[in-house]
């Protein structure tokens, strides 16, 4: 039944897109099992008053009737209007956890309390958001295989104030995660191809060789940044070296030995993340596809899509 | 061990408004059950607490089950049954008090909320005086209250994001109270539309305890402290005026039976009811009676029939209802000052209300037969017994000496002092020995009017008892003795007779008139309380339907009224919370860039939601290169203003340029091209 709600909620609401405000048409609500509980002791209350013509009893089960249905309406409230202003989630190798952050929008004179979000079948995350303010939370995202994993529905619902109602949406954002490969084989990494691209000639002094300069990304370190360059206003711009020493590394599936694509995509990843651990220059060679050599994260990322993506283009 | 390691612990707040709650409703039902039961109860929540707060370890499985065991057969010991109101309660307090104990998840949590309402509901059978009220208002919003404590808590399998902080009480118990204000319209038209049943799904079960009042026997010689209670026995309120102070007589049980020393009603009924003819004009009344756990319907002697099928009108005007008056009612009847029934006394009747115990009080026998002989008639005798209690030194006294085996010689012959019932006992005594049928009839003698509503109060410091005799010509007579002992008590309540003989309280109420009169005001909103609220039946839902023009006031016609009224408080309440809620209004800055991006907006160049002035300044740029001189500072000014020192903020003239600034659309082709521009 669950499942076919879901669907029939999908094909009601159609595909959403972000930034998505949360509107009347598109929120569900139930009574809770506590909201179950409580309406079958109002009915019991009703029932005493009514047979023992009690007058305070009855008033009782009425107030507590009244309260109830308020406070669906108040749990109704909690979740209207509020808005989903994105969705992303960083790639994530394949079985391992990562995680979706997701940024919230309360665009009203309320504040939110206990917004819960989840991954379908994953746990909630909870999130209070003040009256006219932002909220980010992050969500665990178990990944699966590699390649491309959509998201296929986020549950957004909540329960506050009393526990009696739980409002929820379905989310059917386009939200995607990279999921690489898992590292993993135990092959060495290949040797050095020698083969030296000609933007990276060996410097005979051991000094480390400028690349030249690229937009300041997260995670860079402070010391590679132009600082002078900067306080000429100039946008943020990072040093890149290729330290010297440095190796540079053709991978390709031809270096694998293991039996299956799986496996040896596996060990190319290995190489990949052991190779960026220790600076050295590396590119892939994939059958249709050919990255140069490079280094950085954004390199990093590239080849590794690369391989969570291959075959399926 | 391992087990209470494998569960989180309980998060304390969630748990502290649950232990209140529960620690309230135990102390608002402790009125119903034995002592015992609440100290227990409220012992096992003070474990709980401080055992949430590392004080002590919470007991273990076994030990729950053999208390809850115990507990068990400790109340069927009590009862010898856990059927009906009190066992049910104290078997409903233990348990929630153990479920307690194990209150770990949640879950636990909500299912001791539910056994609190329930011991809420269990308070709300046992009493609906008003003074109560209150305290059942406030256990509800705490109920409320702690449901949003514990629906904010963090679930064991929900992170929280970030680390709750938990609501403040005072946030919570707003919310709750709002909440509850909010169905409180809601459910005061529940309250009058909801259908009503004329009658009970199942046999009321009633409690065999007699609260207070007047009793079915009355033993004058063992009483030796009559405490008069200042609490009301019943309220009447009259059609017209009230009977003058003499005719106040109101009619409780009479007594045929007489051993000797007690008097008892019932153990004979006169056969048939006899029509009474009444010789002066009736009264018409309506009486709000306070619960007795007794039969007897109050009623002004002589109540000229019964006021409700249920009730019976014995040949002696008693009115018998069929189940115990165990909460406050209300009935219309007519009465009769100066009735009189002409039909001769059946020979049963003579023969059981002139039967006296063989061999007591004979020196009472032997005076009653000297004063018959000497008188010439009945109601000579009777005249001659009234002189001889009046001039024969007897006081009135609610503090009379104990009076032996042969309670009426005592009285007449060694004390000489006693209250109405001693009277009216030795009065009848007398009759009967003589051969002349009479009879104690015990109720209430007086009353006063509360001038806040003006309905008649009659209180339980009013109980009196006085004697019928049968004469020939006259019916059934009332003759009232202790009118002649002491006269002032047929004018005067027991307070003003015999101030040293009542309980502090009321000589305190007696003493200053203002608390009298402020008495007097809570009693007039309390019997409102009685009347509407309380009183509110399937009969005055009737009424009321009837009054709002319901032509034939049916179930039905309830039914339609309650859809009605439901219907609307739906929509009022959808109205107010179904409203978007609303934005925040941004401030004189925020208006004013608000009011430039619509400029902007209007000629195609909408803002994105994600896009910071200078970037929307920058997409201007490159969109409409000849716009930028003129729109790039007015952005860049914004964005110094809001995010810029707090230094020369010139506000005023960033309103002016932006008012001033007029912008156009650009040539159709230009537009295009700036388009697939920007698409690329």
């Amino acid at each position: 039944v669950r499942q076919r709600a879901a669907e029939w909620a999908r094909r009601r609401q159609g595909p959403d897109r972000l930034p998505l405000t949360l509107g009347r048409r598109r929120l569900y609500i139930l009574p809770t099992r506590a909201g179950i509980g409580f309406a079958v002791s109002v009915v019991t209350m009703l029932v005493a008053g009514l047979n023992y013509t009690n007058s305070v009893a009855l008033l009782l089960a009425f107030v507590l009737a009244g309260f109830a249905l308020v406070a669906m309406h108040q749990c109704h409230r909690n979740v209207l209007g509020l808005s989903l202003l994105g969705a992303a989630a960083a790639p994530v190798f394949a079985g391992s956890t990562g995680s979706l952050r997701l940024t919230l929008e309360n665009a009203s004179r309320l504040g939110r309390y206990r917004v819960e979000v989840a991954v379908a079948g994953e746990g909630a995350v909870a999130l209070d958001l003040p009256a006219d303010g932002h909220g980010q939370l992050d969500l665990p995202l178990r990944a699966g295989r590699r390649g491309l994993q959509r998201i296929d529905r986020l549950r957004l619902s909540s329960t506050h104030p009393f526990g009696l109602f739980r409002v929820w949406t379905w989310i059917h954002a386009p939200v995607t995660v990279v999921v690489y490969p898992r590292p993993a084989g135990s092959l060495p990494l290949p040797a050095d191809s020698g083969a030296r691209s000609g933007t990276t000639p060996r410097d005979t002094t051991g000094a480390d060789e400028w690349l030249g300069l690229r937009p300041f990304r997260d995670g860079d370190s402070p010391r590679q940044v132009a600082w002078k360059a900067y306080a000429r206003e100039a946008p943020l711009l990072v040093k890149e070296y290729s330290s010297a020493g440095s190796t540079l590394r053709m991978l390709s599936l031809e270096q694998t030995r293991q039996p299956d694509i799986e496996s040896r995509l596996a060990q190319l990843a290995r190489w990949i993340v052991d190779a960026d651990a220790r600076g050295d220059l590396y590119g892939l060679e994939l059958p249709g596809e050919r990255i140069a050599a490079h280094r950085g994260p954004d390199h990093r990322h590239r080849c590794l899509a690369a391989l969570a993506l291959h075959g399926s283009r | 061990m391992s087990a209470a390691r494998l569960v989180p612990p309980t998060p304390r707040s969630p748990l502290s408004w649950v232990c209140a709650t529960g620690a309230a409703a135990m102390l608002l039902d402790a009125t119903q059950v034995a002592a015992w039961v609440t100290i227990v109860a409220l012992g096992l929540v003070g474990w709980r607490l401080a055992a949430a707060f590392g004080a002590v370890r919470l007991p273990g499985g076994i030990v729950r089950i053999a208390l809850g065991l115990a507990l068990v057969a400790a109340v069927f010991a009590q009862f010898h049954t856990l059927n009906g109101l009190a066992p049910g309660t104290a078997m409903l307090m233990l348990m929630v008090a153990i479920k307690l104990l194990e209150t770990r998840s949640r879950r636990d949590q909500y299912v001791v909320i539910g056994g609190v309402l329930f011991l809420l509901l269990a308070a709300c059978l046992g009493g609906q005086e008003l003074m109560r009220v209150p305290l059942y208002a406030m256990e509800a919003l705490l109920c409320c209250s702690a449901l949003a404590v514990v629906a904010y808590a963090p679930d064991a399998d929900t992170k929280a994001f970030p680390a709750p902080a938990g609501l403040r009480t005072r946030a919570v118990i707003v919310l709750a109270g709002r909440t509850l204000l909010y169905a409180l319209p809601l459910s005061v038209l529940l309250f009058l539309f909801f259908p009503r049943l004329p009658g009970h799904f199942w046999a009321v079960q009633s409690g065999d305890d007699a609260l207070t009042g007047l009793g079915d026997t009355l033993t004058p010689g063992s009483i030796t402290q009559l405490t008069a209670s200042y609490d009301i026995a019943f309220r009447v309120r009259f059609d017209g005026g009230p009977p003058a102070p003499d005719e106040r007589y109101w009619r409780g049980p009479v007594m045929h039976v007489f051993d000797g020393s007690t008097w008892k009603a019932g153990g004979y009924s006169p056969g048939g009811t006899q029509r009474l003819d009444c010789l002066s004009p009736p009264y018409r009344y309506r009486i709000f009676l306070e619960p007795t756990s007794r039969h007897w319907w109050l009623a002004l002697d002589t109540v000229m029939g019964s006021p409700s099928a249920n009730v019976r009108y014995t040949g002696d005007y008693q009115l018998i209802a069929a189940q115990p008056v165990d909460r406050p009612l209300s009935y219309s009847a007519v009465s009769c000052a100066d009735a009189r029934s002409l039909a001769p006394l059946s020979p049963g009747a003579r023969l059981a209300d002139t039967r006296l115990a063989p061999g007591r009080n004979p020196r009472t026998f032997a005076l009653a037969s000297r004063l018959r002989a000497r008188a010439g008639s009945d109601a000579a005798f009777v005249q001659a017994v009234l002189a001889f209690l009046h001039t024969g030194g007897f006081s009135y006294s609610l503090t009379p000496p104990p009076l032996g085996s042969q309670p009426v010689d005592a009285l007449l012959f060694q004390t000489r002092t006693g209250f109405c019932g001693h009277y009216a006992s030795a009065f009848v005594d007398m009759m009967r020995a003589a051969g002349v049928p009479a009879r104690v009839v015990t109720g209430y003698l007086g009353g006063q009017v509360n001038p806040y509503d003006g309905t008649f109060i009659v209180r339980q410091s009013d109980a009196h008892a006085w004697a019928e005799v049968w004469l020939e010509g006259r019916g059934w007579t009332r003759v009232d003795p202790t009118a002649v002992v002491a006269p002032g008590r047929l004018y005067s309540g027991i307070l003003d007779l015999l101030p040293g003989s009542v309980s502090a309280p009321e000589r305190l109420v007696h003493a200053w008139p203002w608390l009298g009169a402020a008495l007097e005001r809570w009693e007039a909103v309390n019997g409102w309380w009685n009347d509407s609220v309380v009183g509110f039946n399937y009969s005055a839902q009737l009424d009321l339907l009837g009054a709002l023009g319901f032509r034939s006031p049916e179930l039905r016609d309830a039914g339609w009224a309650f859809a009605a009224a439901l219907l609307a408080w739906l929509a009022w309440v959808s109205w107010q919370f179904g409203k978007e809620p609303g934005r925040p209004r941004p401030d004189r800055l925020g208006r004013a860039y608000q009011r430039l991006c619509r400029k902007l907006a209007r000629i195609g160049l909408p803002r994105a939601p994600d896009q910071g002035p200078l970037a929307y300044a920058q997409t201007i740029v490159r969109l409409r290169p000849d716009l930028a001189p003129r729109v790039r500072p007015l952005l860049e000014s914004y964005a110094e203003l809001r995010f810029g020192p707090p230094v020369n903020r010139d506000l005023r003239a960033f309103e002016r340029a932006v008012a001033h600034l007029s912008v156009r659309r650009r040539a159709p082709s230009l537009t295009r091209r700036a388009l697939s521009s920007r698409e690329t």
